[in-house]
Protein backbone atom coordinates (compact mmCIF):
# COMPACT_ATOMS: atom_id res chain seq x y z
CA UNK A 1 0.00 0.00 0.00
CA UNK A 2 1.30 3.23 -1.18
CA UNK A 3 1.97 5.45 2.33
CA UNK A 4 -0.23 8.73 2.28
CA UNK A 5 2.40 10.58 4.15
CA UNK A 6 5.27 9.54 2.15
CA UNK A 7 3.12 10.93 -0.96
CA UNK A 8 2.46 13.97 0.57
CA UNK A 9 5.87 14.30 1.71
CA UNK A 10 6.78 14.17 -2.23
CA UNK A 11 4.16 16.46 -3.81
CA UNK A 12 5.80 19.19 -1.15
CA UNK A 13 9.23 18.56 -2.27
CA UNK A 14 8.00 18.67 -5.87
CA UNK A 15 5.62 22.24 -4.77
CA UNK A 16 8.85 23.78 -3.04
CA UNK A 17 10.79 23.06 -6.56
CA UNK A 18 8.98 24.43 -9.08
CA UNK A 19 6.00 26.77 -7.33
CA UNK A 20 3.86 24.66 -9.27
CA UNK A 21 3.13 21.10 -8.78
CA UNK A 22 -0.12 19.52 -9.72
CA UNK A 23 -1.67 17.49 -6.88
CA UNK A 24 -3.54 15.18 -9.89
CA UNK A 25 -0.70 12.86 -11.08
CA UNK A 26 -0.58 12.06 -7.15
CA UNK A 27 -3.53 11.40 -5.87
CA UNK A 28 -4.06 8.85 -9.07
CA UNK A 29 -1.68 7.25 -7.24
CA UNK A 30 -3.73 6.03 -4.42
CA UNK A 31 -7.73 5.06 -4.04
CA UNK A 32 -10.75 5.15 -2.11
CA UNK A 33 -10.48 7.07 1.09
CA UNK A 34 -6.59 7.38 0.99
CA UNK A 35 -7.07 9.56 -2.13
CA UNK A 36 -9.59 11.28 -0.30
CA UNK A 37 -7.04 11.33 3.02
CA UNK A 38 -4.06 12.70 0.57
CA UNK A 39 -6.76 15.32 -1.14
CA UNK A 40 -7.22 16.78 2.04
CA UNK A 41 -3.91 17.08 3.33
CA UNK A 42 -2.65 18.63 0.04
CA UNK A 43 -5.34 20.79 0.02
CA UNK A 44 -4.61 21.94 3.74
CA UNK A 45 -0.80 22.21 3.21
CA UNK A 46 -1.40 24.29 -0.16
CA UNK A 47 -3.05 26.72 2.47
CA UNK A 48 -0.79 27.50 4.26
CA UNK A 49 1.92 27.84 1.88
CA UNK A 50 3.45 31.27 1.22
CA UNK A 51 3.34 33.45 -1.17
CA UNK A 52 5.79 32.61 -4.45
CA UNK A 53 8.49 34.75 -4.72
CA UNK A 54 7.72 37.21 -7.93
CA UNK A 55 9.63 35.37 -11.08
CA UNK A 56 9.17 38.52 -13.60
CA UNK A 57 10.45 35.70 -16.60
CA UNK A 58 7.78 33.30 -15.61
CA UNK A 59 4.89 35.96 -14.99
CA UNK A 60 5.64 37.58 -18.35
CA UNK A 61 2.88 36.01 -20.66
CA UNK A 62 1.76 33.59 -18.24
CA UNK A 63 -2.58 33.39 -17.10
CA UNK A 64 -0.92 35.15 -13.94
CA UNK A 65 -0.14 38.32 -16.20
CA UNK A 66 -3.90 38.36 -17.98
CA UNK A 67 -5.09 38.42 -14.42
CA UNK A 68 -2.80 41.01 -12.75
CA UNK A 69 -4.43 42.96 -15.92
CA UNK A 70 -7.32 42.57 -15.67
CA UNK A 71 -7.54 43.16 -11.54
CA UNK A 72 -5.43 46.63 -12.29
CA UNK A 73 -7.78 47.75 -14.49
CA UNK A 74 -10.77 46.66 -11.85
CA UNK A 75 -9.14 48.60 -9.56
CA UNK A 76 -8.22 51.58 -11.39
CA UNK A 77 -11.78 52.01 -12.89
CA UNK A 78 -15.22 52.80 -11.74
CA UNK A 79 -16.76 49.57 -12.83
CA UNK A 80 -15.82 46.91 -9.81
CA UNK A 81 -14.26 43.69 -10.90
CA UNK A 82 -16.31 43.69 -14.00
CA UNK A 83 -12.96 44.04 -16.25
CA UNK A 84 -11.76 40.97 -14.76
CA UNK A 85 -14.78 39.19 -14.42
CA UNK A 86 -16.27 39.92 -18.15
CA UNK A 87 -13.96 38.61 -20.70
CA UNK A 88 -14.42 35.54 -18.93
CA UNK A 89 -17.72 35.35 -18.73
CA UNK A 90 -17.82 35.96 -22.44
CA UNK A 91 -14.58 33.75 -23.11
CA UNK A 92 -16.74 30.70 -21.13
CA UNK A 93 -19.51 31.32 -22.99
CA UNK A 94 -18.03 31.03 -26.55
CA UNK A 95 -18.81 34.06 -27.87
CA UNK A 96 -16.64 36.99 -29.50
CA UNK A 97 -17.68 40.18 -28.10
CA UNK A 98 -19.33 41.57 -31.45
CA UNK A 99 -22.13 38.76 -30.90
CA UNK A 100 -22.31 39.51 -27.66
CA UNK A 101 -23.19 42.79 -28.44
CA UNK A 102 -25.31 41.77 -31.17
CA UNK A 103 -27.66 39.87 -28.87
CA UNK A 104 -27.45 42.27 -26.02
CA UNK A 105 -28.81 44.94 -28.60
CA UNK A 106 -31.41 42.98 -29.73
CA UNK A 107 -32.13 41.91 -26.33
CA UNK A 108 -32.25 45.84 -24.98
CA UNK A 109 -34.16 46.88 -28.28
CA UNK A 110 -31.70 48.61 -29.32
CA UNK A 111 -30.89 46.91 -32.84
CA UNK A 112 -30.56 49.98 -34.66
CA UNK A 113 -28.15 50.98 -32.23
CA UNK A 114 -25.72 48.04 -31.85
CA UNK A 115 -22.50 50.23 -32.22
CA UNK A 116 -23.49 52.60 -29.47
CA UNK A 117 -24.14 49.44 -27.02
CA UNK A 118 -20.62 48.05 -27.89
CA UNK A 119 -19.09 51.17 -26.98
CA UNK A 120 -20.82 51.09 -23.66
CA UNK A 121 -20.47 47.13 -23.58
CA UNK A 122 -16.50 47.64 -23.89
CA UNK A 123 -16.35 50.81 -20.99
CA UNK A 124 -18.04 48.20 -18.52
CA UNK A 125 -14.80 45.69 -19.73
CA UNK A 126 -12.70 48.28 -19.40
CA UNK A 127 -13.99 49.92 -15.71
CA UNK A 128 -14.31 52.87 -17.53
CA UNK A 129 -18.13 53.03 -16.85
CA UNK A 130 -19.78 53.84 -13.39
CA UNK A 131 -21.32 50.78 -12.46
CA UNK A 132 -23.88 52.33 -10.43
CA UNK A 133 -25.50 53.74 -13.35
CA UNK A 134 -25.99 50.89 -15.57
CA UNK A 135 -29.17 49.59 -15.14
CA UNK A 136 -30.79 46.40 -13.66
CA UNK A 137 -32.51 45.88 -17.54
CA UNK A 138 -28.88 46.43 -18.83
CA UNK A 139 -27.29 43.45 -16.35
CA UNK A 140 -30.98 41.10 -16.39
CA UNK A 141 -29.79 40.86 -20.43
CA UNK A 142 -26.31 40.61 -20.04
CA UNK A 143 -26.78 37.84 -17.44
CA UNK A 144 -29.11 35.96 -19.63
CA UNK A 145 -26.31 35.86 -22.72
CA UNK A 146 -23.64 34.61 -20.35
CA UNK A 147 -25.36 32.64 -17.65
CA UNK A 148 -25.19 35.04 -14.26
CA UNK A 149 -27.38 36.62 -12.43
CA UNK A 150 -28.05 40.09 -12.43
CA UNK A 151 -27.41 40.41 -9.06
CA UNK A 152 -24.31 38.88 -9.07
CA UNK A 153 -23.25 41.12 -11.72
CA UNK A 154 -24.62 44.48 -9.78
CA UNK A 155 -22.77 42.91 -6.53
CA UNK A 156 -19.21 42.66 -9.22
CA UNK A 157 -19.86 45.55 -10.37
CA UNK A 158 -19.48 47.15 -6.95
CA UNK A 159 -16.36 46.07 -5.50
CA UNK A 160 -13.81 47.64 -4.56
CA UNK A 161 -15.40 50.99 -3.48
CA UNK A 162 -14.88 52.92 -7.07
CA UNK A 163 -11.94 55.23 -6.52
CA UNK A 164 -11.50 59.11 -8.03
CA UNK A 165 -12.17 59.40 -11.46
CA UNK A 166 -9.55 58.87 -14.23
CA UNK A 167 -8.64 61.65 -15.37
CA UNK A 168 -7.00 59.55 -18.84
CA UNK A 169 -10.57 57.69 -19.37
CA UNK A 170 -11.19 59.28 -22.14
CA UNK A 171 -7.72 58.88 -23.61
CA UNK A 172 -7.36 54.73 -22.98
CA UNK A 173 -10.77 54.64 -24.27
CA UNK A 174 -9.28 56.09 -27.57
CA UNK A 175 -6.49 54.23 -27.23
CA UNK A 176 -7.81 50.98 -26.70
CA UNK A 177 -11.57 51.55 -28.84
CA UNK A 178 -10.92 50.56 -32.38
CA UNK A 179 -14.13 51.77 -34.56
CA UNK A 180 -14.85 55.16 -32.05
CA UNK A 181 -17.96 56.67 -31.73
CA UNK A 182 -20.20 56.99 -34.86
CA UNK A 183 -20.48 60.27 -36.49
CA UNK A 184 -23.20 62.95 -34.83
CA UNK A 185 -23.83 60.74 -31.77
CA UNK A 186 -22.87 61.43 -28.45
CA UNK A 187 -19.85 59.46 -27.59
CA UNK A 188 -20.73 57.08 -24.62
CA UNK A 189 -16.82 57.14 -24.68
CA UNK A 190 -15.81 60.56 -23.24
CA UNK A 191 -17.89 62.50 -21.53
CA UNK A 192 -21.63 62.25 -20.84
CA UNK A 193 -23.98 63.89 -23.53
CA UNK A 194 -25.91 66.97 -23.09
CA UNK A 195 -29.35 66.11 -21.31
CA UNK A 196 -30.81 67.08 -24.61
CA UNK A 197 -29.30 64.51 -26.54
CA UNK A 198 -29.94 61.80 -23.88
CA UNK A 199 -31.28 58.96 -25.62
CA UNK A 200 -33.22 55.77 -24.59
CA UNK A 201 -29.29 53.57 -24.11
CA UNK A 202 -27.51 56.41 -22.74
CA UNK A 203 -30.12 55.87 -19.74
CA UNK A 204 -30.27 52.14 -19.76
CA UNK A 205 -26.34 52.53 -19.11
CA UNK A 206 -26.04 55.66 -17.47
CA UNK A 207 -28.85 56.38 -15.46
CA UNK A 208 -30.84 59.64 -15.23
CA UNK A 209 -29.13 62.28 -17.49
CA UNK A 210 -27.26 65.31 -16.09
CA UNK A 211 -29.74 68.22 -15.17
CA UNK A 212 -29.34 70.96 -17.69
CA UNK B 1 7.80 45.44 -4.37
CA UNK B 2 8.11 41.66 -4.16
CA UNK B 3 10.20 42.26 -0.56
CA UNK B 4 7.09 43.53 0.90
CA UNK B 5 4.30 41.62 3.21
CA UNK B 6 0.62 41.28 1.78
CA UNK B 7 -0.79 43.99 4.05
CA UNK B 8 2.05 45.97 3.10
CA UNK B 9 1.28 45.80 -0.60
CA UNK B 10 -2.25 46.14 -0.10
CA UNK B 11 -1.31 49.57 1.49
CA UNK B 12 0.88 50.65 -1.50
CA UNK B 13 -2.15 50.16 -3.80
CA UNK B 14 -4.31 51.81 -1.55
CA UNK B 15 -1.91 54.90 -1.31
CA UNK B 16 -1.32 54.19 -5.46
CA UNK B 17 -5.10 54.66 -6.16
CA UNK B 18 -5.69 57.46 -3.84
CA UNK B 19 -2.85 59.27 -6.13
CA UNK B 20 -4.43 58.58 -9.48
CA UNK B 21 -1.11 56.48 -9.93
CA UNK B 22 -2.84 53.25 -11.65
CA UNK B 23 0.30 52.38 -13.49
CA UNK B 24 1.95 52.29 -9.86
CA UNK B 25 0.03 49.66 -8.67
CA UNK B 26 1.24 47.46 -11.72
CA UNK B 27 3.59 45.76 -9.72
CA UNK B 28 2.06 45.44 -6.92
CA UNK B 29 -1.25 43.79 -8.67
CA UNK B 30 1.76 41.35 -10.20
CA UNK B 31 3.31 40.43 -7.07
CA UNK B 32 0.11 39.34 -5.22
CA UNK B 33 -1.01 37.84 -8.36
CA UNK B 34 1.41 35.83 -9.03
CA UNK B 35 2.82 34.76 -5.93
CA UNK B 36 -0.70 33.08 -5.30
CA UNK B 37 -2.16 32.16 -8.61
CA UNK B 38 -0.30 28.57 -9.05
CA UNK B 39 -1.55 27.57 -5.25
CA UNK B 40 -4.85 28.86 -5.59
CA UNK B 41 -5.07 26.89 -8.98
CA UNK B 42 -3.63 23.38 -7.64
CA UNK B 43 -5.91 23.79 -4.76
CA UNK B 44 -8.96 24.49 -7.08
CA UNK B 45 -7.71 21.16 -8.86
CA UNK B 46 -8.43 19.21 -5.98
CA UNK B 47 -12.39 20.28 -5.79
CA UNK B 48 -13.08 21.51 -9.36
CA UNK B 49 -13.02 19.83 -13.07
CA UNK B 50 -9.92 21.20 -14.91
CA UNK B 51 -12.23 23.48 -17.62
CA UNK B 52 -13.28 25.54 -14.32
CA UNK B 53 -10.55 25.94 -12.49
CA UNK B 54 -9.13 28.42 -13.85
CA UNK B 55 -11.89 31.11 -13.65
CA UNK B 56 -12.90 30.13 -10.49
CA UNK B 57 -9.35 31.22 -9.19
CA UNK B 58 -9.17 34.02 -11.62
CA UNK B 59 -12.52 35.66 -9.97
CA UNK B 60 -11.12 34.54 -6.73
CA UNK B 61 -8.06 36.68 -6.97
CA UNK B 62 -10.30 39.46 -8.41
CA UNK B 63 -12.44 39.70 -5.78
CA UNK B 64 -10.17 38.96 -3.05
CA UNK B 65 -7.27 41.87 -3.89
CA UNK B 66 -10.52 44.18 -4.65
CA UNK B 67 -12.29 43.29 -1.47
CA UNK B 68 -9.33 43.70 0.75
CA UNK B 69 -8.09 47.03 -0.84
CA UNK B 70 -11.77 48.64 -0.16
CA UNK B 71 -10.92 49.19 3.30
CA UNK B 72 -13.05 46.34 4.94
CA UNK B 73 -11.11 44.47 7.77
CA UNK B 74 -9.99 40.79 6.21
CA UNK B 75 -7.57 39.58 8.58
CA UNK B 76 -4.61 38.34 6.68
CA UNK B 77 -4.58 38.43 3.34
CA UNK B 78 -3.58 34.82 2.44
CA UNK B 79 -6.35 33.77 4.59
CA UNK B 80 -8.88 35.86 3.17
CA UNK B 81 -8.07 34.93 -0.44
CA UNK B 82 -8.22 31.22 0.62
CA UNK B 83 -11.37 31.71 2.34
CA UNK B 84 -12.94 33.42 -1.03
CA UNK B 85 -11.56 30.63 -3.04
CA UNK B 86 -13.45 28.24 -0.71
CA UNK B 87 -16.65 30.22 -0.86
CA UNK B 88 -16.25 30.21 -5.04
CA UNK B 89 -15.96 26.43 -4.63
CA UNK B 90 -18.75 25.72 -2.31
CA UNK B 91 -21.18 28.17 -4.72
CA UNK B 92 -19.76 26.12 -7.83
CA UNK B 93 -20.91 22.73 -6.27
CA UNK B 94 -24.21 24.47 -4.60
CA UNK B 95 -25.15 26.23 -8.26
CA UNK B 96 -25.05 22.42 -9.70
CA UNK B 97 -27.81 21.23 -7.90
CA UNK B 98 -30.06 24.19 -8.49
CA UNK B 99 -31.32 26.05 -11.46
CA UNK B 100 -29.49 29.67 -12.24
CA UNK B 101 -29.80 32.05 -9.06
CA UNK B 102 -32.39 34.59 -8.60
CA UNK B 103 -31.42 35.31 -4.86
CA UNK B 104 -27.63 36.72 -4.24
CA UNK B 105 -26.47 37.35 -0.76
CA UNK B 106 -24.26 40.30 0.38
CA UNK B 107 -21.03 40.73 -1.37
CA UNK B 108 -17.84 39.52 0.76
CA UNK B 109 -16.75 42.75 1.36
CA UNK B 110 -19.46 43.10 4.06
CA UNK B 111 -18.38 40.43 5.37
CA UNK B 112 -21.47 38.14 4.53
CA UNK B 113 -21.21 34.79 2.21
CA UNK B 114 -22.29 35.58 -1.28
CA UNK B 115 -23.90 33.50 -4.10
CA UNK B 116 -21.65 33.95 -7.64
CA UNK B 117 -23.74 33.96 -10.33
CA UNK B 118 -22.52 30.52 -11.94
CA UNK B 119 -24.59 28.07 -13.73
CA UNK B 120 -24.38 24.47 -12.93
CA UNK B 121 -21.68 22.79 -15.15
CA UNK B 122 -20.64 19.19 -15.76
CA UNK B 123 -21.02 16.58 -12.67
CA UNK B 124 -17.25 16.10 -10.83
CA UNK B 125 -17.35 14.78 -6.74
CA UNK B 126 -14.07 17.02 -5.86
CA UNK B 127 -11.25 14.90 -3.93
CA UNK B 128 -11.19 16.95 -0.93
CA UNK B 129 -14.52 17.98 -0.18
CA UNK B 130 -15.47 16.26 2.57
CA UNK B 131 -11.36 15.30 3.71
CA UNK B 132 -11.47 18.97 4.84
CA UNK B 133 -13.78 18.35 7.61
CA UNK B 134 -12.53 15.21 8.47
CA UNK B 135 -9.30 16.30 8.97
CA UNK B 136 -10.35 19.63 11.45
CA UNK B 137 -11.84 17.02 13.49
CA UNK B 138 -8.70 15.09 13.31
CA UNK B 139 -6.82 17.81 14.27
CA UNK B 140 -9.43 19.16 17.07
CA UNK B 141 -9.47 15.99 19.03
CA UNK B 142 -5.28 16.51 19.67
CA UNK B 143 -5.11 16.80 23.03
CA UNK B 144 -1.54 18.29 23.46
CA UNK B 145 -0.18 21.63 21.90
CA UNK B 146 2.85 19.82 21.10
CA UNK B 147 0.94 17.32 19.18
CA UNK B 148 -0.84 19.57 17.19
CA UNK B 149 2.98 21.43 16.89
CA UNK B 150 3.88 18.25 15.02
CA UNK B 151 0.61 18.42 13.09
CA UNK B 152 1.49 21.66 11.71
CA UNK B 153 5.01 21.71 11.15
CA UNK B 154 5.27 18.42 10.15
CA UNK B 155 2.26 17.49 8.16
CA UNK B 156 0.98 21.12 7.11
CA UNK B 157 4.28 22.67 6.59
CA UNK B 158 7.36 21.51 4.82
CA UNK B 159 9.64 20.46 8.00
CA UNK B 160 11.18 17.44 8.03
CA UNK B 161 10.73 14.82 10.95
CA UNK B 162 14.14 15.96 12.37
CA UNK B 163 13.18 19.82 11.82
CA UNK B 164 10.09 19.22 13.70
CA UNK B 165 11.47 17.33 16.32
CA UNK B 166 14.09 20.31 17.05
CA UNK B 167 11.44 22.94 17.03
CA UNK B 168 8.72 21.24 19.14
CA UNK B 169 11.47 20.64 21.82
CA UNK B 170 10.68 18.98 24.95
CA UNK B 171 12.14 15.95 24.42
CA UNK B 172 10.55 15.75 21.06
CA UNK B 173 12.10 12.72 18.87
CA UNK B 174 12.33 12.10 15.27
CA UNK B 175 10.77 8.72 15.94
CA UNK B 176 8.00 10.70 17.92
CA UNK B 177 6.65 12.58 14.96
CA UNK B 178 6.47 10.11 12.97
CA UNK B 179 4.02 7.76 15.53
CA UNK B 180 2.10 11.40 15.91
CA UNK B 181 1.45 11.92 12.31
CA UNK B 182 0.43 8.32 11.74
CA UNK B 183 -2.08 8.48 14.53
CA UNK B 184 -3.38 11.19 13.06
CA UNK B 185 -3.16 9.99 9.48
CA UNK B 186 -5.32 6.85 11.24
CA UNK B 187 -7.80 8.89 12.64
CA UNK B 188 -8.58 11.22 9.73
CA UNK B 189 -9.20 8.35 7.38
CA UNK B 190 -10.90 6.31 10.20
CA UNK B 191 -13.35 9.70 10.20
CA UNK B 192 -13.54 9.86 6.32
CA UNK B 193 -14.75 6.32 5.89
CA UNK B 194 -17.22 6.34 8.80
CA UNK B 195 -18.58 9.44 6.93
CA UNK B 196 -18.53 7.46 3.52
CA UNK B 197 -20.93 4.56 5.70
CA UNK B 198 -22.97 6.71 6.72
CA UNK B 199 -23.60 8.43 3.58
CA UNK B 200 -22.69 11.93 5.48
CA UNK B 201 -22.48 15.11 4.07
CA UNK B 202 -19.28 16.48 4.39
Amino acid sequence: MTDVLQLLSEYKQASRASGDADPRPYLARVSGSDRELLAGLIDAYLEQAPRREFDAERFQGSPAATIAEEVQRSLAGESGIWPALLPQLRRRSELKRSELVRQLAARLGAQAQEQKVGEYYHRMEQGLLPAAGVSDTVLEALGKIVGWTSTALRTAGTLPTPGPPRSDAGAVFARTHRGGAPEGTPGPGGAAPAAEEWDEVDRLFRGAPPSA
Amino acid sequence: MSGLADDALIDYLRAAREAERHDAMKAAVAVLVFGYHDTLMNRARLKLPEPDVADVVSETLASAIASAFDGSSVGEFRSWLHTILSRRIADYHDARTRTPKTAPLPGEHQGDDEVWGAEPSEPFEGDALHARGCLEQAYGELDRDSHRAVIDLYVLHAHSAAETAELVGDGMTEANVHQIASRFQRRFKQLLEEGSDTGEEP
